[in-house]
């Protein structure tokens, strides 16, 4: 069995039903392409009257799209009644099919879920595909939202009694992400509110700095903070009461106290457990194990350098130095014998612990050793303290002991512990929620205010005035570059190449026209701006690659839209878009023309050029 | 079943139900004949087939039920519904064009108008509900008060389709566009924007700058406005609604908001009229949901013909879980030879 139902296929059994016209999403748009293709082996003609219909219309439309003219996807369309729409079309056609669909001449359109929202192209019938879509470089789960507005495209109002979302499976589609998103609510709509340079700048010509806090708090996401802080704050007030349920007690800060006290039992109790287990043996050496010591291990005679404990596993240790002049870490358990000779030295603060000299002078000492050395005779080891007695002596330090609330307070202190601890963490978050944005905003501000824009009262200066008009992503790059004179006889064509490599945000991987070495200078310049401005904000992609395309279309104003679309192999939706947000670039530098005319010119220059063919044509 | 029985069986069934069992079961040619004669020859049919006329009266009689309990609940065909799993026949019933009606705008439609009058408004209501009727007529009343109207969308795509269509209902010398790379008619009173552009006319009155277009300001339109949730641009809303003129009139349009009483809370609190929400949930017209196997074959997705309420309702068609369940498994074992 095939892994997905055959185009063709699906399109008949639709047709068979009366559950046309519909719409078919896929996941890509080379399998909308691919699907369309598959009409022309095996697909079943429309008649010669719908075909008719279909050339009307589109005749009808190329008098204000001159592109539909040659589209090089008439053809199927008008053969099978069946069309794509996804983002690689240019604008016109797609406005073409969707007039097509709602004039009701095709049977289906293959779609991506770009179409999901908002556009007005209703059918009677959606196919699902899929239950996921890529976003970025992952698959991500289709949310209910988007389902919704997928199979919400299905049931023309008027035109449909009943509208239908069928599924069809392709391999991974989870139908759990379906059934829910058919049936489910659509997700809560949570702020994504971000304070960026042009927004301060924006606030501060407007505004006084002492009103900015209270218009932040207009905001949305000010909004949604509060209402999770209060949600905190009464859910404070709960733990609260129920910490005061644990009163009374004796003291009037139990827990700090029983804390206090808890910590110093355990310790103590600690220090008890290291020395019971202390061997005798061991602890008999301990006192005698003093610098300049001679001690005797199974395989060697060393000289203890000092003794300490070690860290990790509490063993008592001592740095020797080993008869041949090696510093040694070795365990006093393993020592042999204690030796009564003990060289007289200075130790050193530092390994290793003695000077070179000193350690020369102990190895001469070592060497000269008879073969037998007389042997300590050690003396009995002093009583341990018992561990009741050291818990008593903390009742110098505490109350405890002593008190009557003690048992209750070591039954409840972990639960109102971790209470406390949740209120103390509570109040925080509320603290930070309710002043973050206002700190963000601060350090947007100081941003500016070292690069120049803001003076140190947080006014404009005469640049922050003018940079406030750029408004897009990537201002501060653009202004700086600006500052930086970057564009100084700069010419139309490299203008429009760097604002289309700045503005261009995707990092699919195409062929473009080569650039001239003046647009590869100028993408130089910036990518070393947008190093240097890293920390303040994300640089862009910086493709510059993508720049040619918009400087050849400048530039070259002989070349037409099929050529230029020849030299690259990105789809022509796709060098569509590049045009139109270069466009948008520019005419965000154009509208610096009152305090930069030159620069303003050349974009108005660029701008000029670049409409024109199927720019023209469009929106 | 015996042939009396399958007499009276008949003999009840709507006539509509009996011509079309008639016709599938003894011919076209029946249907010329009266209810008596169609009666008679469907059972000299049964004679030979009982199976398949038993069979065609019960899916004749399911599809009843079911266009009975279109219009209102009847418990019974509820009750009959849960425990029978709907057919593909009744699954289909009732496609098609609807009989045209005269215009009669929805009572939500009204109610979003009036609440105009009073604030701001949200609605959230299906797609394909008609919000636009909404849009235009508060528009047309904007007009009429000399008001300048916005509205806004977040796709260049929507913007013009709008662009055309308000041109041809307020004729377009009255209509102008405005987006990032492009302006026609800047000066219209009813200006369509990407809301980028609205944010930035905002931006640049706060700074100073005169713009008669705002002062005179009367409503603005945020269609798809559950856009305010989006990771890249979804500030921009915040910032137009924000900085939006508090004596025009706030009218905010989606279909995937899932907590519009949030947000027409959030609206009240910082704008000078309290905010109206506008919401439900029934589509105009019905969704059903259906599963089509890759060998061509179409079943009802869920048990019943219409959508489940909520997930937890939903119960997959048995046949549509079988086919499901065993494409998995092919596709499973042909992805491992694979
Ligand atoms: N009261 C009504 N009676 C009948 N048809 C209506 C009514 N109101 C609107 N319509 C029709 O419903 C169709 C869909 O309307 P519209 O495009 O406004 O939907 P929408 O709510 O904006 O959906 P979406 O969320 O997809 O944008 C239109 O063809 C419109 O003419
Ligand atoms: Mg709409």
């Amino acid at each position: 069995m095939p892994p997905s139902i055959h185009p063709v296929q699906l399109i008949s059994v639709l047709r068979l039903k009366s559950l046309t016209p519909a719409i078919i999403f896929l996941t890509s748009r080379r399998s909308c392409d691919e699907a369309l293709q598959s009409f022309g082996q095996g697909g079943v003609s429309i008649s010669p009257a719908r075909r008719e219909g279909i050339t009307a219309v589109l005749e009808e439309l190329t008098v204000e799209y001159p592109s539909i003219q040659d589209h090089p996807l008439r053809e199927i369309v008008t053969t099978y009644g069946v069309a794509a729409h996804h983002a690689g079309h240019l604008p016109s056609w797609k406005i073409a099919v969707e007039e097509l669909m709602r004039r009701g001449c095709l049977d289906a359109v293959f779609a991506t879920t770009t179409l999901a929202a908002g556009v007005d192209f209703p059918a009677r019938t959606v196919v699902l595909t899929q239950s996921g879509v890529r976003r970025d470089q992952d698959f991500t789960d289709l949310s209910v939202a988007e389902v919704g507005q997928i199979a919400g495209r299905a049931g023309r109002r008027g035109k449909d009694s009943v509208g239908f979302a069928i599924v069809t499976p392709s391999p991974y589609m989870d139908l759990g992400v379906l059934v829910r998103g058919l049936t489910g609510r659509p997700e809560p709509l949570d702020s994504q509110f971000v304070i960026s340079y042009p927004m301060v700048l924006n606030l501060l010509k407007a505004h006084p700095v002492d009103h900015i806090q209270s218009i932040l708090a207009k905001s949305f996401a000010q909004y949604q903070l509060n209402e999770q802080a209060e949600r905190l704050e009464s859910r404070h007030e709960k733990i609260h009461d129920k910490l005061v349920s644990y009163a009374p007690r004796e003291c009037s800060d139990w827990l700090t106290q029983w804390n206090a006290y808890d910590h110093a039992t355990r310790q103590a109790a600690q220090k008890l457990h290291a020395r019971r287990h202390v061997p005798p043996e061991v602890s008999e050496r301990l006192p005698y194990l003093t610098p300049g010591r001679l001690v005797t291990f199974p395989r060697f005679r060393g000289v203890v350098l000092r003794s300490y404990r070690s860290r990790g596993q509490h063993r008592d240790m001592v740095t020797v130095l080993r008869n041949g002049g090696t510093v040694a870490e070795s365990a006093v358990a393993d020592i042999t014998s204690v030796g009564s000779r003990c060289f007289d030295f200075t130790p050193a603060p530092a390994f290793p612990w003695a000077n070179q000299e000193t350690l020369a002078w102990l190895n001469q000492q070592l060497e000269s050793l008879p073969k037998q050395s007389p042997a300590m005779v050690m003396s009995p080891v002093i009583p341990e303290e018992s561990g009741d007695d050291l818990v008593k002596s903390l009742g110098d330090l505490f109350p405890c002991p002593t008190c009557r609330c003690r048992p209750t307070c070591a039954k409840e202190f972990n639960a109102a512990n971790k209470l406390k601890q949740e209120a103390l963490h509570n109040a925080r978050s509320v603290q930070s929620l309710r002043t973050g944005l206002w700190h963000k905003f601060q350090e947007r501000a100081d941003t500016l205010h070292e690069l120049g824009y803001l003076d140190a009262g947080y006014k404009l200066t005469s640049d922050g005035d003018w940079a406030r008009l750029i408004r897009i992503d990537y201002s501060l790059l653009i202004t700086e570059l600006i500052r930086a004179h970057a564009f100084n006889g700069v010419s139309p064509p490299v203008l429009a190449g760097l604002m289309a490599s700045i503005s261009y945000d995707n990092d699919r991987p195409s062929s473009f026209p080569r650039i001239t070495a003046a647009l590869a200078a100028l993408v130089t310049v910036a990518r070393r701006m947008a190093d240097a401005l890293a920390v303040h904000d994300d640089p862009p992609l910086l493709r510059a690659d993508v720049g040619g395309l918009a400087e050849q279309w400048v530039g070259d104003p002989t070349i037409t839209w099929p050529q230029l679309c020849r030299g690259t192999s990105a789809a022509e939706g796709d060098v569509y878009r590049i045009l139109s947000r270069t466009l948008e670039y520019l005419s965000q530098i154009h509208s610096l023309h009152a305090t930069h005319a030159e620069l303003g010119a050349v974009a108005a220059q660029a701008m000029d050029r670049i409409r024109r063919g199927v720019l023209e044509e469009l929106p | 079943m015996t042939r009396n029985d399958l007499e009276r069986a008949l003999a009840e069934l709507p006539f509509r139900l009996l011509r079309r069992l008639a016709r599938s079961t003894v011919g076209p040619h029946i249907l010329r004949s009266g209810k008596r004669r169609m009666i008679h020859a469907i059972l000299a049919v049964s004679e030979t087939n009982p199976e398949r006329i038993d069979a065609a009266i019960r899916t004749a009689r399911a599809e009843q039920q079911a266009i009975e309990a279109v219009p209102a609940i009847v418990p019974d065909a509820d009750a009959a519904q849960k425990n029978k799993p709907v057919d593909l026949g009744t699954f289909l019933e009732g496609l098609g064009v609807p009989e045209p009606k005269p215009f009669v705008p929805d009572p939500w439609q009204l109610e979003a108008l009036d609440a105009l009058l009073q604030g701001d408004v949200i609605v959230s209501v299906p797609t394909g509900s008609g919000k636009t009727y909404v849009a235009v007529e508060a528009t047309r009343r904007a007009m009429m008060e000399d008001r300048t109207v916005v509205y806004t969308s977040p796709l260049k795509a929507l913007s013009n389709t709008k662009f055309t269509e308000f041109k041809k209902i307020f004729g377009p010398e009255s209509v102008g566009i405005l987006t990032g790379d492009r302006r026609d008619n800047p000066q219209a009173p009813i200006l369509i924007m990407t809301t980028e552009i609205l944010r930035n006319l905002l931006y640049d009155a706060a700074g100073g700058e005169i713009d008669l277009r705002l002062d005179t300001l009367g409503l603005v339109i945020l269609d798809e406005s559950q856009f305010l949730a989006d990771p890249e641009r979804g500030v921009v809303w915040e910032e137009t609604i924000i900085f939006c003129p508090s004596q025009a009139r706030l009218l905010l349009l989606s279909a995937s908001i899932g907590n519009p009483q949030e947000l027409a809370a959030w609206l009240t609190s910082i704008r000078p009229y309290p905010c109206h929400l506008v919401r439900h949930q029934h589509r105009s017209v019905p969704l059903r949901a259906g599963y089509l196997h890759p060998s061509g074959k179409l079943t009802p997705l869920f048990r019943t013909v219409s959508m489940p309420p909520s997930p937890s309702q939903a119960v997959l068609h048995p046949e549509a879980k079988r086919l499901f369940t065993q494409y998995e498994e092919d596709t499973l074992h042909t992805r491992r030879s694979g």
